[in-house]
């Protein structure tokens, strides 16, 4: 149940900077996300806290005191990493039991705890199996328990539902989420999985570079992006560059061929460059009424709830919508649709110092 | 610190008698004509034998390793355990067995009709004996790394239209270089250093004329030293030679074989083809096994049919008991030395592969597996005896040089072990809440038992069948392979076969018992 607050962390591998200068704050008892692409310095933030990797620079400070130079044992922090790292050679039940016997537990604790952990993951059948023996569901839930059973109070969750299927990982998401609620845990669960991230967190914190772009709540980081990156990495987003006009009520943007667009309200001034990035189910395109832009649809995917419509302006710029499947039929390839969006559905943004694409780019 | 000061320095030691005596190697021996060529020839003799012989390891071998991991048939299980016997077998007892099944041999040995008796030339035989037990260690490399190599590559290749033969010859033996390499080193280095299996095929055969190789010189001169003070210096020169010759062809040898590239590039569809159907595979796989069961199997327990046909001779045990006894106390102390300090040395060069003292350290590892023990047991004794910092018991001695060779093989176990144990098992320990030493003994320690015994059980056989180095080290020893090889000097034939089928059936047992505790504990 700590708060945990790193303060300008800062690790470096040869050139490339895992964590540069990186400030983030966990409440007690928050369930936090860190998304963000492969590289981005999630694995290596996981390592610091826990105590096995030592930050080059910065500190790390668990409820108020300073945790950095402190033994990994000592910080009550349980890491449960991809691969789950169950011990092969002991049970479900002594896996469980590990952190207990290891710091010196009685038998009656260690009994009742595990008693209690089996029943909260449903393994109560298994006890006696071994990780081998188990389904990676069940896996993944020992490692759980074991992880919950140790006497931790800080969950680490190095992208535990990676390597189950499809299914078992969303319905695996609300149950993780729930324990660590039910035993009033703080957990840092990391991710690269957008979807992931929105069901589960309380906050989610975008991480790219070593760096924290944006920390907010689900709702906040989707609609209110902090940077173009996040516009496109949480939810894609079709974005549009200009002059901008005027910043409030409304945002109007001049785009080179002479358009204006319209965003939410900003504090741009007038004549300088910016970029408008709409997410991509926020695009709406019709032939009935004027919009924006136009577009020429190229192709169109059927995604079962869903079309992703592939469209290509007079400019060249691709354009991409996602619309409901009952209007299959209604828009075909090779169609001239109008664009459009509600103002409020547009952010703008300075235009970055490295260029848009630049800005974009996952690596 | 203890790997250095006890290993690696005592086996160069030798190296700065060159310096400080260079007037003595060079009035004894390269003034003395004789001498010289002796030496020479002894050494060039040895290096041949050992080429030879690990080139017919590599192509008897290669397919061998195919069979085992790549082939699914009854009695897999089996082949493979017959494979691993002559390991279990002393060296001493392999070169009395070999002889006899091999060699023509004189009268007074009565070798059973059914013996090939056949070899006359000590060369030949000696390469013959090389192969039978070098062959376990070139198939045991090969296909350690055969069943690493993801057959999905191959399965891609033919997919893609080659042959089988293509793609094995293409795709899977570019891979196996590493495998080779090990293979190569320890073929190689075993031949070089063996003693005892071979000073007793020549005494066994007939006529081996003055034959010699290295090691064996060593060994006898050091016997002799005591009444003959002037072959310390040509005892020096050969083991000096034995030493550089053996390191330099380490580097050469891992040079050549890293950065030379075989053309393996181009392809014969048809021919390839063709091999890959039909009569060929079949006869090569049947060629395969026949040369396990003729060149190894027959020849490493046909002394039990030996001594089942000669007539009984009474045999007084004690002396030879004792000898078994003192051979095992050695064996065991070697063992627990080797894993008590093997074991973390093995740990640190496993946890910072990065670092540059670790690398450094895990080149050394290898220098007292390629250097001949012979030689290594002399450059020890000479070491140990001219100093004045630990007491020279015979006992200790022998326990030095042995721990010597045996330990980098508990090192190489052990580091292999470790390095492929994903580093997440005790990293999620530790934030679980086990402290360091706790992480080790409750996660890590498990799961590298098995590797762990496994070197214990090399180090004990290795270290109950040497030869070379007891002698080399302390002349009067009397370890039990050095027992067998006096009874066979004497030509007690049959008492020697007995004391050899007591070796190799009390080397057995320690190992199948070694074994049997590893299964146990690992299937808990």
């Amino acid at each position: 149940m700590p708060t945990v607050k790193l303060v300008k962390l800062s690790k470096s591998y040869g050139d490339i900077k895992a964590a540069d200068n990186l400030d983030l704050e966990v409440k007690d008892g928050e369930y936090l996300c860190v998304l963000g692409p492969t590289g981005a310095g999630k694995t290596t933030l996981l390592r610091m806290i826990s105590g096995l990797l030592a930050p080059d620079k910065g500190k790390i400070f668990f409820n108020g005191k300073d945790y950095t130079g402190k033994e990994i044992e000592e910080r009550k922090a349980a890491l449960l990493s991809q691969t789950y790292a169950l011990f092969p050679q002991l049970t479900v039940e002594e896996n469980i039991l590990f952190g207990l016997d290891i710091r010196g537990a009685d038998e009656r604790t260690k009994e009742q705890v595990l008693i209690s952990m089996l029943d909260l993951v449903r393994l109560s059948g298994r006890s006696d199996a071994f990780p081998r023996e188990l389904s990676g569901g069940m896996q993944q839930r020992t490692a759980l328990a074991r992880a919950l059973a140790s006497g931790a109070d800080l969950l680490l969750l190095d992208e535990p539902l990676r390597a189950l299927d499809a299914r078992l990982r969303i319905s695996l998401r609300t149950e993780l989420r729930s324990l660590a609620k039910t035993l009033n845990m703080t957990a840092i669960h990391v991710t690269h999985d957008q979807d992931e991230a929105l069901v589960m967190a309380d906050r989610v914190a975008v991480i790219r570079d070593g760096r924290i772009l944006q920390i907010g709540t689900p709702k906040e980081v989707w609609d209110e992006p902090a940077t173009p990156f996040v516009a496109n990495f949480v939810g894609q987003s079709n974005f549009f560059t200009g002059e901008v006009l005027q910043s409030s009520p409304l945002t109007l943007l001049r785009t080179p061929e002479g358009t204006v667009l319209k965003g939410r309200p900003s504090d741009l001034p007038q004549g300088t460059s910016a970029v408008l990035g709409v997410k991509i189910g926020n695009t709406e395109l019709t032939k009935e009424r004027k919009g924006y832009l136009k577009a020429r649809v190229e192709r169109i995917i059927f995604e079962g709830r869903n079309l992703h419509v592939d469209m290509v302006m007079d400019s060249g710029q691709r354009i991409s919508s996602k619309v409901p499947s009952w209007r299959k039929g209604k828009i075909v390839a090779g169609d001239m649709v109008e664009i459009y969006w509600e103002e409020s559905k547009g952010t703008v943004f300075p235009m970055p110092p490295s260029g848009l694409e630049n800005e974009l780019k996952v690596e | 610190m203890f790997f250095l000061f006890f290993v690696i320095l005592p086996t160069i030691y030798i190296l700065s008698y060159a310096i400080t005596d260079w007037g003595a190697i060079e009035q004894h021996v390269l003034d003395d004509p004789a001498m010289l060529d002796l030496i020479l020839n002894a050494i060039s003799a040895s290096f041949q034998i050992a080429g030879i012989v690990t080139v017919i390891d590599i192509l008897a071998g290669l397919p061998m390793a195919w069979i085992l991991v790549r082939k699914e048939f009854r009695g897999k299980r089996f082949l493979d355990t017959l494979i691993d016997m002559p390991l279990a077998v002393p060296t001493a007892a392999l070169g009395f067995s070999s002889a006899i099944f091999f060699a023509v041999t004189p009268e007074s040995l009565a070798a059973p009709s059914f013996a090939l008796n056949a070899v006359t030339s000590p060369y030949l035989l000696i390469i013959l004996l090389h192969v039978v037990f070098s062959y376990p260690y070139m198939v045991r490399s090969l296909s350690a790394i055969l069943v690493q190599i993801d057959q999905t590559y191959e399965t891609a290749g033919r997919t893609l239209g080659a042959s089988a033969l293509s793609a094995a010859r293409t795709i899977t033996l570019p891979l196996f270089r590493a495998g080779l390499v090990t293979g190569i080193i320890l073929c190689f280095a075993r031949s070089l250093s063996e003693t005892g299996g071979t000073m007793i095929a020549l005494a066994t055969m007939a006529n081996p004329g003055n034959f010699a190789t290295g090691p064996t010189l060593i060994g006898d001169w050091k016997h002799d030293l005591d009444s003959n003070p002037d072959l310390a210096a040509p005892l020096a020169f050969v083991s000096i030679l034995l030493i550089i010759l053996s390191l330099l062809l380490l580097v050469v040898l891992k040079i050549v074989i890293m950065k030379v590239h075989l053309p393996m590039g181009r392809i014969w569809p048809r021919p390839e083809r063709l091999f890959s159907r039909g009569w060929f595979p079949k006869t090569k796989d049947g060629l395969a096994v026949l040369f396990l069961v003729v060149f190894v199997l027959l020849p490493s327990f046909f002394i039990f049919t030996y001594v089942a046909s000669a007539t009984p001779v009474s045999f007084d045990y004690g002396p030879f008991m004792d000898s078994l006894f003192y051979s095992f106390v050695i064996a065991a102390v070697v063992t627990v030395i080797d894993i008590s300090l093997g074991v973390p040395l093995a740990l640190y060069i496993a946890k910072n592969r990065k670092g540059k003292l670790p690398e450094v350290l895990d080149v050394l590892v290898n220098v007292p597996l390629i250097v001949p023990t012979a030689a290594l047991g002399y450059s020890l004794g000479v070491f140990w005896t001219g100093q004045n910092i630990i007491p020279t018991f015979d006992a200790l001695l022998i326990i030095l040089a042995h721990v010597a060779f045996t330990y980098p093989l508990v090192v190489r176990n052990v580091a292999g072990a470790v390095e492929e144990v994903d580093p997440s098992y005790e990293e999620t320990a530790r934030t679980l809440g086990a402290k360091p030493v706790q992480a080790f003994r409750r996660v890590l320690f498990p799961m590298i038992k098995g590797s762990i015994l496994a070197g214990a059980i090399m180090a004990f056989t290795r270290s109950l069948g040497e030869t070379g180095a007891t002698q080399a080290v302390v002349a009067s020893a009397v370890t039990a392979p050095v027992y067998i090889v006096k009874l066979i000097k004497s030509e007690a034939f049959y008492t020697a076969g007995l004391a050899c089928i007591v070796l190799i059936i009390v080397s057995y047992v320690a190992m199948l018992a070694l074994r049997y505790v590893t299964n146990g504990r690992r299937s808990r």
